[in-house]
């Protein structure tokens, strides 16, 4: 190898792999956020998670479409880069960073929570010295497993999906077999139906429990053949976690449980629906509703935990890789410093950005231990932040960070069918309008109006139901954007403007590097064809 | 309305099986097309040529003669047939002069043979592989080889060469370049670039 060769990342996601480091984001997400939902939707939770799937959908959709068409690292900060210019997608890729840290943080965080079901003396309220210590350990293995290769990551990814998928199907499978009654389901929505402001936070809820599917385009620069597979992971995706989210939902409506439910705080009869969304299992649900499955429930109780805890563990490994993947796609457009952008020799992998990035999950770890830890801090975090524990406030961020990207996604896909229609589109998302920008022929997304709508009503109402979300998330972009003027003009770049780019070389050099060559012959052509028609319009 | 099970009952109705039979296949109906995408036009190409391997390398003949150096080639030769489980036959053919008769005694030729052969088996025990070796007297290198092919069903000819820096008109050795003319099955010539010096950076002046 040549002394000025530069390393690239290798590509060894295999399509197994691409939907794993999905699943592994959002697969753990549906553990948390299912109690979350019927605690706040009770009745309507199945209807709540069908309305967040429907802009989830859109979601997945849009990201499916601009990953199988742009297929490198950095996934829905490079596309808003590309359609709406460097300040928009620098704010997309920060936020998104900022929801990679805290997902870091706070899985890793909640996996040693379940642990504590096994190792108790690692509990916050008995040594949380010592449960501070087993979440700091995790957050270095997991950076240390990803400096390493993303080969052997992607194969912890892989073996708990496949196991998870596995434990999950049979949960459900088994749960409606031997215990669903649809006559207890019809039942619980009519006299269970919740308030339209209880209903609308339930669906802000559940929209949670769908975040992470842009691990997929964010290993795109990684995975085999990218605009064939990625497309096919990511609707594998969507399908799965869709039929997991609403299975639960209905299964917790309809269930008649195997054990007696516990009496409530007031010594009152509670429905299994009421007792999962309660504050005290709301963290829980989905092992508690394994453990009410007939037959199945007694092997649940044993493993659900530790399934649980693997599921966060490699949550939160998709979040380191995914927020070292984007710093290295921002270095590579110029809004972050080069260095993010150096990939180890040896390794093949982005070593600087998984550094900084996990780093700053430490940070954000120890924001959130130290009420636990020094008693003053707590005193602090009372007067000065609603009482709440620093792993709450990650938490009302982690839905800030998503649906701001989230709704600058939904512009740039618009943006870029409208003034990119040349680039070879392998998925298309359907319901389009044609219509004709610049002398080319173009297709207008209606879905993606209809998902922005739905993304920027959640936006909303999240900030108006967390009001620490509402100062800190707008804050974090704040400093961001202050960053990256400062970077900007040291490095003599336009700061509001955007630095020009070959857009056509860099697409075919995109296809070039992802293998597809087919799709790069037809995007050549598609370019001389164009260059053609527009000298026949001069002449 | 009940909404506990009695103890050790369970509550089975035509709904709740029929979900639960469609989460089942519906997760392994998604799962099954994501693994099963369709091969691109590169991914059938080094498909083809996979299988075009597995026959090509079905019986394999290396050649060794005075001028035919093919002992770098036997290692590649055996890691190949280790791989594809292929019949391996190394030869040794030594060029009888027409001044002479066909059975002549030819005790430096055939010394060089033991050397050769011994060299080639040695090689293929080290790789697992078995091989059969023989020393073949002939008129003419060439014929000698074409024969034996024809007579082994060979698939594959191994031939070792080298590079000597000028050029001869036949700068593979006339005999091999004949072989790889008439044969009638696939042949693979290694050339040794001056033994593979060619390969070091040589330093700028």
């Amino acid at each position: 190898m040549s002394k000025d060769h530069k390393p690239e990342l290798r590509r060894s996601v295999t399509p197994w792999g691409s939907f794993s480091w999905g699943y592994s984001d959002v697969g753990a997400d549906i553990f948390v956020g299912l109690g979350l939902v019927l605690g706040a939707a009770a009745g309507a939770s199945n209807v709540a998670f069908l309305f967040a799937g429907v802009v989830y959908i859109c979601i997945g959709l849009a990201y499916t479409e601009l990953a199988a068409t742009y297929p490198v690292a950095g996934g829905g900060q490079y596309f808003v880069l590309r359609g709406l210019g460097d300040i928009f997608g620098f704010i997309a890729g920060w936020a998104v960073l900022l929801d990679f840290t805290i997902d870091i943080a706070l899985f890793a965080w909640s996996c040693v929570e379940y642990l504590t079901e096994l190792i108790p003396s690692i509990a916050v309220g008995v040594h949380p010295w010592a449960h501070f210590g087993v979440v700091v350990l995790l957050v270095i293995g997991l950076c240390v497993l990803n400096i390493i290769g993303v080969r052997e990551s992607t194969a912890l990814n892989g073996f708990v999906s496949a196991l998870d998928i596995v434990s999950e199907s049979a949960i459900l499978t088994l749960g409606f077999l031997f215990a669903f009654d649809p006559h207890l389901l019809v039942h619980t929505m009519l006299t269970s139906w919740p308030s339209p402001f209880e209903f609308m936070k339930g669906i802000s809820l559940a929209i949670v429990s769908f975040v992470g599917l842009e691990s997929i385009s964010q290993a795109a620069e990684e995975t085999q053949r990218p605009a064939s597979i990625i497309p096919r992971t990511s609707v594998a995706l969507i399908l799965t976690i869709l039929i997991f989210a609403l299975s639960y939902s209905n299964l917790a409506l309809g269930m008649q449980t195997w054990h007696p439910i516990p009496l409530d705080a007031q010594g009152h009869h509670q429905l299994l629906w009421q007792w999962l969304g309660n504050p005290d299992n709301n963290g829980k649900a989905v092992a508690l509703i394994a453990q009410q499955v007939p037959y199945w429930g007694a092997i649940a109780a044993l493993y659900v935990p530790v399934l649980g805890a693997i599921l966060l563990l490699i949550s939160a490994n998709s979040g380191v890789f995914g927020s070292s993947r984007i710093a290295y796609a921002m270095a590579s457009g110029g809004l972050l410093p080069s260095i993010f952008q150096r990939v180890h020799p040896k390794f093949r992998t982005p070593t600087v950005s998984l550094l900084v990035f996990t780093g700053l999950a430490l940070v954000e770890v120890v924001f959130a231990a130290l009420p636990s830890l020094d008693p003053g801090a707590a005193s602090f975090y009372a007067q000065h932040f609603n009482g709440e524990a620093g792993i709450d406030f990650l938490g009302d961020l982690y839905a800030f960070g998503a649906a701001t990207s989230y709704s600058f996604v939904f512009v740039a896909l618009v943006a870029l069918r409208l003034f990119d229609p040349l680039s070879p589109r392998k998925f298309k998302i359907p319901l389009n309008i044609p219509v004709t920008v610049r002398g080319e022929r173009a297709e207008f997304p209606v879905i993606a109006v209809l998902g922005f709508i739905g993304i920027v009503a959640i936006l909303v109402f999240t900030m108006i139901t967390h009001p620490i979300g509402r100062v800190a998330g707008p804050l974090w972009i704040v400093f961001g954007i202050g960053l990256y003027f400062v970077y900007r003009k040291r490095k003599g770049l336009p700061i509001l403007r955007s630095h020009k780019r070959d857009w056509r070389s860099e697409q075919v050099e995109i296809l070039r590097r992802a293998g597809e060559l087919e799709l790069m012959d037809e995007y050549v052509a598609n370019l001389k064809a164009s260059d053609e028609r527009r000298a026949a319009v001069k002449a | 309305m009940r909404t506990s099970l009695a103890a050790g009952t369970t509550h089975m109705t035509i709904e709740g099986a029929l979900i639960a039979l469609l989460i089942a296949l519906a997760i392994f109906a998604t799962l099954w097309w994501m693994l099963h995408p369709p091969a691109s036009f590169v991914q059938r190409l080094a498909k083809e040529a996979e299988s075009e391997l597995e026959r090509m390398v079905g019986s394999i003949v290396v050649v060794f003669s005075p001028e035919i150096l093919s002992t770098h080639m036997m290692a590649l030769a055996a890691k190949l047939a280790r791989g594809e489980r292929s019949e391996l036959l190394a030869v040794y053919v030594v060029e009888v002069p027409y001044t002479l008769p066909p059975d002549a005694e030819m005790p430096l030729e055939e010394r060089e043979a033991l050397d050769a052969l011994g060299a080639a088996e040695t090689i293929a025990t080290n790789n697992g592989v078995s091989l059969r070796t023989e020393t073949i007297k002939a008129r003419s290198t060439k014929q000698a080889v074409l024969d034996l092919a024809k007579r082994e069903k060979a698939n594959l000819i191994i031939l070792g060469s080298f590079r000597e820096g000028k050029y001869t008109g036949a700068p593979l050795g006339r005999t091999i370049e004949e072989i790889a003319a008439d044969a009638k099955c696939d042949v693979l010539i290694g050339v040794e670039g001056k033994h593979g010096t060619l390969l070091y950076e040589e330093p700028t002046p």
